[in-house]
């Protein structure tokens, strides 16, 4: 059809739906809506036939805009939204979590491996943690005080917790960002958290303080240790979709990539609030059993492990 | 500049949506939040003045009611208009859905419940997404696109022969720039181009039209008219 032709004969079809676009769409009767869905749906095919044979001009233009409007009108979103959240944490958390156990297996193995060096230095030579805790902490230990008694005492316990949750998720943030630098910044946090954690065991050990700081981090330090591991594994994917993208572009394997790391790091991110709140009202109090600290640390472990393994095994049902 | 989304709509008919950049976005968001900062300004100077009332509780409901206003300005105006609040009709930018429909309350709600979140990761977020979604969008299924008032534009009447949509689309958008112009020099050069290639290719549609107004000249051959 010639495209002079086509806009006089279709033209006013297309005013006529504009016109009941415009219409306010609460006087709508069942019959103006009826005749509603019929300018849609012919707009819609005259908007297939221009944006194919007459790309460009100004018929293809309005048919476009008539066909964004009109589907917006009459396409009703689907009640996704709180429902949304629980699909995410019911399928798509857990199994991009599935997905990359085995980088966060390479994290843990990393971590535990720096925890035994850092362990292991520290044991020989005690002089080294001063490095890693400082003068006055160090001078503390020898006095038989934890420097953790005064970590949380001095300011309010909300304005604390709300900065260890900055501090633990920037740690995360850090590690799982990092990943587009090849997966260097995340391997780099996993071995210094664990280098940390083993020469502190180890300084602590050496003052007979060891105790005192197991029972410092049992109920946060199990989550703690895991999300920064899961956090670090997801940056891992993202630096390995890097590194060996395989036989696709590096910008469709990182796309993906990207995808469920995001995922996982969106999973753990109300953990951290948990987390936080542990670290400040649990895990400094003196008023609180060691046994009781443990049972925590293990419980919320374990919840978390069981949210992010259980659920979602089940194909969809959907489509 | 816009990105484009295409999504199937009825009977499988490709549909681009005209997608809202992270730039549009963002300023939307910068005019809502300097209406949010004087809206809270408020709250805390009427806080301020009733101090004395409300005891012990005074800084709970100092920053209950900071967090209502912020997250109940986004949510009840997204709801109350049609998924846009005040810095997006400033924009012309609108909430749709993913398959380019009216979200529902459920989603509009969903997506600013996170907004706090999105105030540190949504620029990056939207930056690195092909489709500019935020977190809250990621997570209620939304999207953010550009809205279009159809606006009267020049059609052709008359195609000369041999002439193919981009000829058309391009006198098209020319007589529809000319339109409410100055006849500047360059517009006069342009319509003259156009008018040589008439006479060349039909020169039949020319019979008769006066040609000493060159856009007026393509008007009349043509049978351009607005609409």
């Amino acid at each position: 059809m010639d495209y002079a032709r086509f806009v006089r004969l279709r033209l006013p079809v297309w005013e006529r739906f504009a016109a009941q676009l415009a219409a306010p769409a609460k006087t709508m009767t069942h019959a103006d809506l009826e005749a509603l869905a019929l300018g849609y749906r012919q707009v819609l095919h005259d908007h297939a036939l221009s944006a194919a044979r007459y790309p460009g001009t100004a018929a293809a233009e309005r048919l476009r805009g008539l066909a964004v409007e009109g589907t917006r009108r009459l396409v009703a979103g689907r009640a996704e939204g709180p429902a949304g959240i629980a699909v995410f944490f019911s399928r798509t958390f857990p199994r991009a979590f599935r997905r990359q156990l085995g980088l966060t297996g390479i994290a843990l193995a990393l971590f535990l491996l720096a925890a035994l060096w850092g362990l292991a230095i520290t044991s020989l030579r005690p002089g080294l943690g001063i490095t890693f805790l400082g003068p006055k902490a160090v001078a503390g230990l020898e006095e038989g005080r934890m420097w953790t008694d005064s970590l949380v005492s001095a300011v309010p316990p909300a304005l604390s917790s709300s900065r260890i949750a900055t501090n633990n998720l920037s740690v995360a943030l850090g590690a799982w960002s990092g990943g587009v630098l090849a997966g260097l910044v995340p391997l780099y946090i996993v071995l210094l958290n664990g280098l940390l954690l083993g020469s502190i065991l180890g300084v602590t050990l050496h003052y007979s303080m060891a105790g005192e700081l197991l029972e410092f981090i049992a109920a946060h330090g199990p989550l703690e240790i895991s999300l920064i591991l899961v956090s670090a594994g997801a940056g891992l994917g993202i630096g390995r979709s890097l590194v060996i993208a395989g036989d696709r572009p590096r910008a469709a394997a990182l796309r993906d990539a990207t995808r469920d790391a995001l995922a996982v790091l969106l999973g753990c991110l109300p953990w951290f609030v948990v987390l936080a709140v542990v670290e400040v009202f649990v895990s400094p109090s003196p008023d609180l059993p060691a046994p009781f600290k443990v049972a925590i640390g293990l419980s919320l472990e374990a919840i978390f492990l069981t949210l992010a393994t259980v659920p979602g095994r089940s194909p969809d049902t959907q489509p | 500049m816009d990105d484009r989304e295409s999504i199937l709509g009825l009977d499988n008919i490709r549909l681009d949506l005209p997608l809202a950049g992270v730039g549009s976005r963002t300023l939307a968001a910068t005019i809502d939040y300097l209406i949010l900062g004087v809206l809270v300004l408020l709250w805390v100077i009427a806080w301020t003045v009733s101090l004395s009332l409300v005891g012990s509780w005074a800084f709970v409901l100092l920053f209950a009611g900071i967090f209502l206003l912020e997250y109940g300005y986004f949510a009840a105006s997204e709801i109350l208009s049609g998924g846009r609040t005040l810095g997006k009709r400033v924009l012309k930018i609108r909430v749709i859905t993913a398959e380019g429909g009216t979200p529902s309350k459920g989603a509009l709600l969903t997506r600013n419940l996170v907004r706090s979140l999105d105030l540190v990761f949504g620029i990056p977020l939207m930056a690195i997404d092909p489709q500019s979604r935020r977190l809250g969008d990621r997570l209620a299924g939304t999207l953010v696109a550009h809205e279009r008032r159809a606006e009267a534009v020049p059609f052709i009447g008359r195609v000369p022969p041999g002439w193919g949509p981009r000829e058309l689309a391009v006198v098209e958008a020319f007589v529809a720039r000319s339109h409410g112009f100055d006849a500047t020099f360059r517009t006069h050069e342009m319509a003259e181009r156009i008018l040589e290639r008439l006479r060349r290719e039909a020169p039949a549609l020319l019979e008769g039209v006066d040609t000493r107004d060159p856009v007026e000249a393509i008007r009349r051959a043509l049978q351009v008219e607005m609409h």
